[in-house]
């Protein structure tokens, strides 16, 4: 097994791939790194769950396999290369403790090696327009806390990725179909009593169903979720992991497509990964040793 | 698509942004109620007072110049004047019944004069079919045919008023209200004794102060005002100026602009005037332009060449030698102080004074040596447009209108700092949601769109609403400020102090929608800052915001 979670099982290619991932975020005057050169890659119809703790890193890793976020251009030192004198939060050129300079980039890490593909095509390099297409077609997102629009209706946020890609006239020419084909979705999650109820008017499990809708109606290959199930109790969140897997069989009801949806899923619970076919540990922003087997349940 | 179905959402489910949609109807509305009337008061000001002085005027003040009606014959051949109308004008006291004497402009004008602009149509009294809009119960005394018998039948009747003796007035001087218009129209009046015409005058409605203007628009005719006879006793006589006679009182001037003697004539009343402009209706009176003539020694005379000494003086040696008599050195024309003219519709006021001065070139090179030269005309303004001669009263109006722009456009900055604020506050308070839009593939552009549409939609809500209550209030401005004045005594609009006796009520559709169009800017201006933070949020900070 690799140690940088390449291990993809299955029988497609790659369909989403990233190699030599920083990130580093700045919480007030202090830079706190979160991944460390990450690699890892999905095959085409592979359900991965990316297993860690809490801050390991996994949501942010997500974040930027779907286009929301990207990894960091300029790798910054966390340690001297000569005296090993932790670096974190300053951004001193010299080393306070040897006098070394600290300035550059380690020769392995060299930014050109960061790289985030999806089906070849690197998400580094894409404009903020393209990213935008990328995140409307090729991937739907499933959140813990469900992020649905409160002011819309429960069709109503379904259709709103396909309100997006169809724009006012193609979406008016193609009403009565994206309709149909979000009621049917909805109806196959048991949401089909309510299409016009409001996001505060359902349980945690609908609103999550509901979520798990609208990243399905423009049939993106890839659906990446973030704990979703991190937010409701086992058994809704069983049902949940049910109606993920359904959403993983093919393509969604009423959907033409006919391969197996790749998931990554993100998750800090062993139980919940174990539903995926393969899993990959993070511990501290570095892909932890081993990749383990899922069931693929 | 769902730009405008969370703009929709948003607006139905908040209460701010409609709390912005009413500071804007309110900007909206008061900047076209404020521009409106002001810009109106300047409009009928402008339009009054080209009616009643026409397009340009040639003035030689005081003196007057001669000729005039052989500039009038060469200013009418002139294919941009529709019409020349010799006047005179002089200051003068006038005394009215009841004893008092006022100051007042007095304006000689003959039948030409309606040729200038409305004066035919600002005479009052005259027979009305129908009642004026205002006027619901038909209480207008010009509606009725009768009126002038009634009178009649009231001072034969009345002989006494709170124990005060009721004079009536020589019989004939009520007159049917057919007469009265036609009289007003000539200046004239028809002695009632003799049968002859006698010249009269016009004064404006407001002057005697007798006529009481009604909330409806109308003029109540008044009937008894208390005066003193000669021997001192106090009694009631006619108020209704056109059944008396007023006295005039006026100082000539030689041609060098010194005092003659002052020169009084009693004159019958015609009728009363209303140009609609306040201080003209109050201080302005006409009379036929030949007795301004007479009174100011404007008419055409003789000029007599040195004369005796004394023409009683013993000549020759025998005593038998009568001096020499003055001769007839020349004739003098009749003169006037101005000719008004007024263009053909389409020619410019401007564009009209140019040809005038030609012509007076050659006006004054025919008669020069008895006439103001062209140069004296030039360089004194003597020709000069309406708007030149008001130009600072106009300018005045202007800039306090433009002022007054200003200060609601400060207001109205206010305003859009308020959707600003409005906006700022609804952008935090809809993070999570500009992260779910980036989320599922929103761009920036559609996310910035949302708050823009957003923004304009008030705006644009908030502009008809407002537009909507200021034409009411507008178009409603005089009963709505009769009814303060009945309420809560309160009275903004003093016509003494305002020219127009009426708030103007007219709304343009140009200033309607510069204002509208103003307010949909601002408001977009309000929500762009806040629309290009929301497009600018990093999506994952958006999704993480609590």
């Amino acid at each position: 097994m690799a140690v940088d979670g390449t291990g993809a099982m299955g029988a497609g290619g790659v369909i989403l791939s990233c190699s030599g991932v920083y990130k580093t975020y700045r919480l007030g005057r202090v830079d706190v790194p979160v991944l460390h050169g990450v690699s890892m890659s999905v095959r085409e119809g592979e359900w991965v769950a990316i297993l860690g703790a809490s801050g390991s890193g996994k949501s942010t890793l997500m974040h930027i396999l779907g286009g929301l976020d990207r990894a960091d251009r300029i790798v910054r030192r966390t340690a001297c290369p000569k005296c090993a004198y932790d670096l974190t939060g300053l951004k001193a050129e010299v080393c306070p403790e040897c006098g070394g300079s600290v300035a550059g980039i380690l020769p392995s890490e060299k930014p050109a090696a960061t790289r985030v593909e999806f089906r070849g095509q690197d998400l580094t390099r894409m404009s903020v327009s393209q990213l935008d297409t990328y995140r409307n077609r090729s991937v739907g997102f499933v959140f813990q806390f469900y992020h649905l629009l409160p002011e819309l209706t429960v069709v109503e946020n379904a259709l709103l990725p396909a309100m997006q890609r169809w724009g006012r006239l193609g979406f008016m020419r193609k009403r009565g179909e994206l309709m149909g084909q979000a009621r049917m979705i909805l109806e196959s999650f048991g949401l089909g009593h309510r299409l016009e109820h409001r996001p505060a008017e359902l349980s945690g499990g609908e609103r999550q169903r509901t979520a798990i809708a609208r990243a399905l109606i423009n049939d993106p290959p890839i659906l990446l979720a973030d704990e979703p199930t991190g937010n409701l109790d086992q058994k809704t969140g069983e049902s949940i992991l049910d109606s993920v897997a359904r959403a993983r069989g093919g393509s969604a009801p009423g959907q033409a497509n006919a391969a197996k949806r790749t998931i990554v899923m993100v998750t800090h619970d062993a139980r919940v990964a174990a539903r995926a076919d393969r899993v990959v540990r993070l511990v501290d922003g570095r892909v932890a040793e081993g990749v383990e087997a899922g069931t693929g349940v | 698509m769902y730009q405008s179905l969370l703009t929709r959402r948003y607006l139905t489910s908040k209460i701010m942004p409609w709390l912005a949609m009413v500071s804007v109807a309110l900007c909206c509305m008061i900047t076209l109620v404020v521009w409106s009337i002001m810009g109106g008061f300047l409009d009928v000001f402008k339009d009054i007072g080209r009616k009643m002085e026409g397009d340009v005027s040639i003035t030689w003040p005081t003196v007057g110049f001669g000729y005039y009606e052989d500039l009038i014959s060469r200013l009418e051949k002139d294919p941009m004047v529709a019409g020349a109308a010799p006047v005179i004008r002089t200051y003068g006291m006038v005394s009215l019944p009841d004893d008092r004497a006022v100051a007042a402009t007095i304006q000689g004008v003959d039948g030409r004069y309606a040729k200038i602009g409305n004066f035919e149509e600002s005479i009052w009294w005259r027979p009305l079919g129908r009642a004026v809009r205002k006027d619901a119960r038909a209480q207008d005394p010009r509606l009725n045919p009768n009126w002038w018998r009634e009178m009649e039948d009231t001072f034969r009747v009345t002989k006494s008023l709170d124990g005060r003796p009721v004079e009536a007035p020589p019989p004939g001087s009520f007159r049917s209200w057919e007469q009265m218009y036609e009289d007003g129209k000539r200046l004239m009046v028809r002695d009632p004794r003799t049968g002859e015409d006698r010249a009269a005058a016009v004064p404006g409605i407001e002057l005697g102060g007798f006529s009481q203007r009604q909330p409806g628009g109308w003029y109540k005719a008044p009937e008894f005002a208390a005066s003193r006879r000669s021997d001192g006793q106090n009694v009631w006589s006619s108020a209704f100026l056109p059944s008396r006679s007023i006295m005039i009182t006026v100082l000539p001037m030689d041609r060098n602009g010194r005092d003659i003697a002052t020169r009084s004539l009693k004159l019958p009343v015609a009728n009363e005037f209303r140009s609609g402009f306040f201080e003209t209706d109050k201080s302005t009176m006409l009379v036929h332009l030949s007795v301004l003539q007479k009174l100011l020694k404007m008419e055409a005379g003789e000029v007599l060449g040195a004369g005796p000494v004394n023409p009683y003086a013993i000549e020759g040696e025998d005593g038998s030698e009568r001096p020499a008599e003055a001769k007839v050195v020349r004739v003098e024309p009749a003169k006037v102080t101005t000719v008004l003219v007024r263009a053909k519709s389409g020619v410019a006021s401007e564009e009209l004074r140019d040809r005038v001065e030609g012509i007076y070139e050659g006006f004054a090179r025919a008669h020069e040596g008895h006439v103001p030269s062209g140069d004296q005309m030039r360089t004194s303004r003597g020709i000069t447009t309406w708007e030149r001669s008001f130009a600072v009263f106009i300018g005045q109006v202007q800039k306090e209108t433009v002022t007054v722009l200003m200060l609601l456009l400060l207001i109205s900055l206010v305003c859009t700092v308020l959707i600003l604020a409005i906006f700022w506050s609804m952008v935090n308070e809809k993070t999570k949601d500009i992260g779910i839009l980036r989320s599922v593939g929103c761009s920036r552009g559609g996310v910035a769109w949302i708050w823009l549409r957003y923004g304009a939609t008030i705006g644009l809500v908030g502009a008809v609403l407002g537009l909507a209550a200021g034409c009411a209030i507008v178009w409603n401005i005089n009963p709505i400020h009769e009814w303060l004045g009945q309420v809560a005594g309160i009275q903004m609009w003093d016509p003494s102090v305002y020219y127009l006796p009426e708030i103007p009520n007219k709304v343009r559709a140009d200033k309607a929608a510069i204002v509208g169009a103003s307010a949909v800017f601002l408001s977009l201006m309000g929500a762009l800052v806040p629309a290009v933070r929301a497009a600018n949020m990093d999506p994952v900070r958006a999704l993480r915001f609590e």
